[in-house]
């Protein structure tokens, strides 16, 4: 056995003594495997791969002692992912389990108009009890995700989001940058308060039209959709108060984001990104939210290869990207210096839970390969019961 | 040594900051209400009318605040004044709510004072009390001077709720006694009502969920009362039950119609065979039955127009003289923007019997009116048992 197979097998086989057992036991490596997207197996019907999403209200725990009622796909936050080829032939089946409308959006897809999900404009909501399918070639490669197209703003921070990955079969990112392993990283902004509000009032509001609907009562200005532009300016003349004179709210209550997510979960839930030494790892960057995200890693300048999905021509080095809403960057991180390394917001009223610090979407780049005793910790933190490195530590 | 020292001091320095953040970081959610009724009446009884300008009684305000508990409860402290009407002897303002309540999904814990539990469901009246000897149980240790002392009291209630529909209440009050002359304030709280109350009631946001039955109740109120001639307690309480329900009769989110009734029955005393003074007007046997129709309209999704009329009928069987009271009230409120209305009633009233010598046998009485009603809860942290979210799809604490 050559000396460096045998150095291999052996961190393999006892890691778990090489290394803090709280990072790689089994039980946390399984933990850790969960806050990542799960990916949707599809069914084949011919050469037609078929995705089954449906839409629930669903609890969602973004750190241990707080949840919020979330629209989840699959009852997932983010929901499952989807990866297919470039060029297969994809089909979801969208089953709509709430009492609220929906539609799903393809961001950065090549899909046909008709199936762009954007309601009203391309289609009719997906109303409560409804099924939708969507059908469209993968097309282009790349970093994508889906998302409700309904009510946006609510809809999208209440959980209604999810990756989709279109592969290249002849990767240029992996054949310059050699990788096994790749993360998904779904980040969003959730004003609580503000999903709960609305979360509530629009359920109530549907009770009322749906009530009307099955009676075959759909008044256009009740439910203010207008046939043209011409037929809505004449009814404002005519007296009709469009919403947003009504004025549902005042501008203090303009959602103001105070849990900040990755993959659904805040800091202390979010993620660990495991890594090697000589390894190169890829990270599929989404901000499926409404904030801008400033995000930096300590002790390492990352490769930025991919934006928006498509290779950039020249990949280029940085420690710190701006990952604007609607906006999805993949970068590749090579494990050139062994530690436990923060990956997180510099926008730091990101890296908090409900305006407390630490939190949000903070997580850690973790060498596998560290020997336990470099994260030792001294005489007085062991009689604090605080043997290694890292602890969740929750005080400012 | 010296570093447990240092240990020590850091870890109780860190105590004093953690401590300190936890007592600055819990901002209360901050509730208002209020409402401003004012209103021109004119008072037409035996064809003499008399009119009053600005009748402002009714009108009031309430401050909430709301927090979380360490457990799953919250905790509430409501103080509101309201202005009594021009003929109390209760002053300028009168605080006719300061409680605290103790809640979570199925206990409720309500300690101060607060509106007593004399009726069950609440009527399409202007003011709370236009129609009180239909709607109300009656104090019977007021001097009848304050319409107040049959609303408002110092109130210790516990509630629980079943499957979110059910309520069981008990309740124990001090209603407001008259003071005898020469005593010019009340000296003593002790309590002197106690009740309790089974209901069956949909929650508002379910409406639409539930077509036809809203609401069904009935209440058993017993006061202490010092009856002359009877030592035990049971003979001597003055006791009262209330009987309720609210029904969709057309639960149309536009075109929305509703029907409510109450019926009390007063057991009285039945020494008191005639009625010369509000003491024996309370204790009396008495049956008092009131019923509302409604109908609403409701344009864009909010409320319009709204016209009711309610009747009532009040009978004392025990009386020497047969007595009786009948009041009818009509109104509407048509919508000028949200929570602001414009209000018209009329009311019309008439005694026979002993009442007659009381009110004198009939009034008819003509109110135009603005009311602007608010209800608005700022720093909203936490949601309510009634929400659509915590009924059906599971409660978050
Ligand atoms: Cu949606």
């Amino acid at each position: 056995m050559k000396r460096r197979e045998f150095l291999q097998s052996t961190s393999l086989l006892s890691a778990a003594a090489l290394f803090p057992a709280s990072l790689l036991a089994p039980e946390a490596r399984a933990a850790n495997t969960r806050r990542f997207p799960k990916p949707l197996q599809p069914e084949m019907d011919g050469e037609v791969k078929v995705f089954r999403l449906f839409v629930d209200i669903y609890q969602q725990e973004v750190v241990p002692g707080f949840k919020f009622h979330t629209l989840a796909f699959n009852n997932q936050v983010p929901g499952p992912e989807i990866r297919v080829k470039r060029g297969d032939k994809v089909r979801v089946i969208f089953k709509n389990k709430t009492e609220l409308n929906h539609t799903i959006h393809w961001h950065g897809m090549h899909v046909p108009w008709r199936m762009d999900g954007v309601p009203y404009v391309t289609q009719m909501p997906v109303m409560p009890g409804q099924e939708f399918v969507y059908e469209f070639e993968a097309e282009p490669q790349g970093t994508h995700f889906y998302h409700c197209h309904w009510g946006t703003l609510l809809h999208m921070q209440s959980g209604m989001y999810g990756s989709l990955i279109v592969e290249e079969p002849d990767d240029p990112i992996r054949k310059r940058f050699p990788y096994q392993r790749e993360y998904t990283l779904i980040y969003s902004a959730h004003d609580s308060n503000f999903i709960r509000n609305e979360l509530n009032s629009m359920l109530e509001r549907m009770k009322e039209r749906m009530y009307l609907m099955k009676n075959g009562r759909f008044d256009k200005r009740r439910f203010a959709v207008f046939n043209t532009k011409e037929e809505f300016v004449q009814a404002v003349k005519d007296g009709y108060l469009p919403p947003y004179v009504i004025s549902r709210r005042s501008r203090a209550e303009l959602p103001q984001p105070n849990w900040f997510t990755v993959n659904g979960k805040s800091y202390p839930m979010t993620p660990n990104i495991y890594i090697k030494t000589g390894e190169n790892i890829r990270l599929r960057l989404i901000n499926a939210g409404t904030e801008e995200h400033y995000l930096h890693l300590h002790g390492h300048d990352f490769w930025q290869v991919c934006d928006d999905g498509l290779p950039v021509p020249q990949p280029w080095q940085r420690n710190t990207l701006r990952l604007s809403p609607g906006k999805t960057l993949d970068i590749i991180i090579e494990g050139k210096n062994r530690g436990i390394w923060t990956f997180h917001d510099h926008d730091t009223r990101r890296v908090t839970n409900n305006g407390l610090y630490p939190g949000g979407n903070l997580l850690a780049l973790v060498y596998e390969d560290l020997p336990a005793e470099e994260t030792e910790l001294n005489m007085m933190a062991r009689k604090m019961g605080l043997p290694n490195l890292p602890i969740v530590a929750l005080d400012e | 040594m010296k570093s447990i020292k240092i240990f020590l001091w850091v870890l109780a320095f860190g105590l004093i900051v953690l401590s300190q953040r936890a007592w600055a970081q819990v901002t209360p959610e901050f509730q208002i209400g209020a409402r401003g009724v004012v209103s021109f009446n004119t008072d037409v009884a035996n064809h003499k009318a008399t009119s009053a300008v600005n009748d402002f009684s009714d009108s009031g305000l309430l401050v909430g605040f709301r927090q979380k508990m360490y457990n799953k409860f919250r905790g509430q402290l409501v103080i509101g004044f309201q202005f009594p009407d021009a003929d109390s002897d209760l002053g300028q303002l009168f605080f006719h709510q300061t409680f605290v309540k103790l809640e979570d999904r199925t206990n409720i814990i309500k300690l101060g004072r607060s509106r007593v539990r004399s009726s069950l469901i609440e009527f399409p009246t202007l003011r709370d009390d236009d129609a009180l000897p239909f709607t109300d149980v009656l104090n019977p240790f007021s001097n009848g001077q304050n319409s107040e002392d049959n609303q408002y009291g110092n109130v210790a209630e516990y509630a629980h709720v079943f499957k979110q529909r059910y309520w069981v209440r008990i309740h124990g009050e001090h209603f407001t006694e008259t003071p005898i002359p020469p005593e010019t304030s009340e000296t003593d709280f002790s309590l002197n009502a106690i009740g309790f109350s089974l209901q069956y009631r949909v929650p508002r946001t379910q409406l639409w969920n539930r077509p036809f039955l809203q609401q069904i109740g009935i209440g058993f109120n017993n006061f202490l009362t010092d009856r002359p001639g009877y030592s035990g307690q049971w003979d001597r309480a003055l006791k009262n039950v209330v009987v309720s329900t609210i029904l969709n009769l057309r639960p149309d989110p536009v075109y929305f119609w509703d029907f409510r009734a109450q019926v009390i029955y007063n057991f009285g005393f039945d020494e008191i065979t005639a009625v010369k003074e509000y003491a024996e007007l309370t204790r009396a046997r008495s049956f008092a039955g009131l019923a509302s129709l409604r109908y609403l309209y409701r344009k864009l999704e909010r409320p319009a127009l709204q016209i009711a009329v309610s009747a009532g009928y009040k009978t004392f069987p025990d009386l020497k003289t047969a007595s009786s009271q009948f009041q009818l009230v009509g109104n509407t409120f048509y919508r000028l923007g949200d929570n602001f209305d414009v209000a018209l009633q009329v009311q019309y009233k008439q005694f026979s019997g002993d009442l007659k010598n009381l009110y004198g046998e009939n009034q008819v009485r003509f109110q135009v009116g603005l009311v602007y009603a608010i209800d608005h809860a700022w720093n909203r942290q936490f949601d309510d048992r009634d929400s659509l979210l915590n009924l059906e799809h599971g409660y978050i604490p």
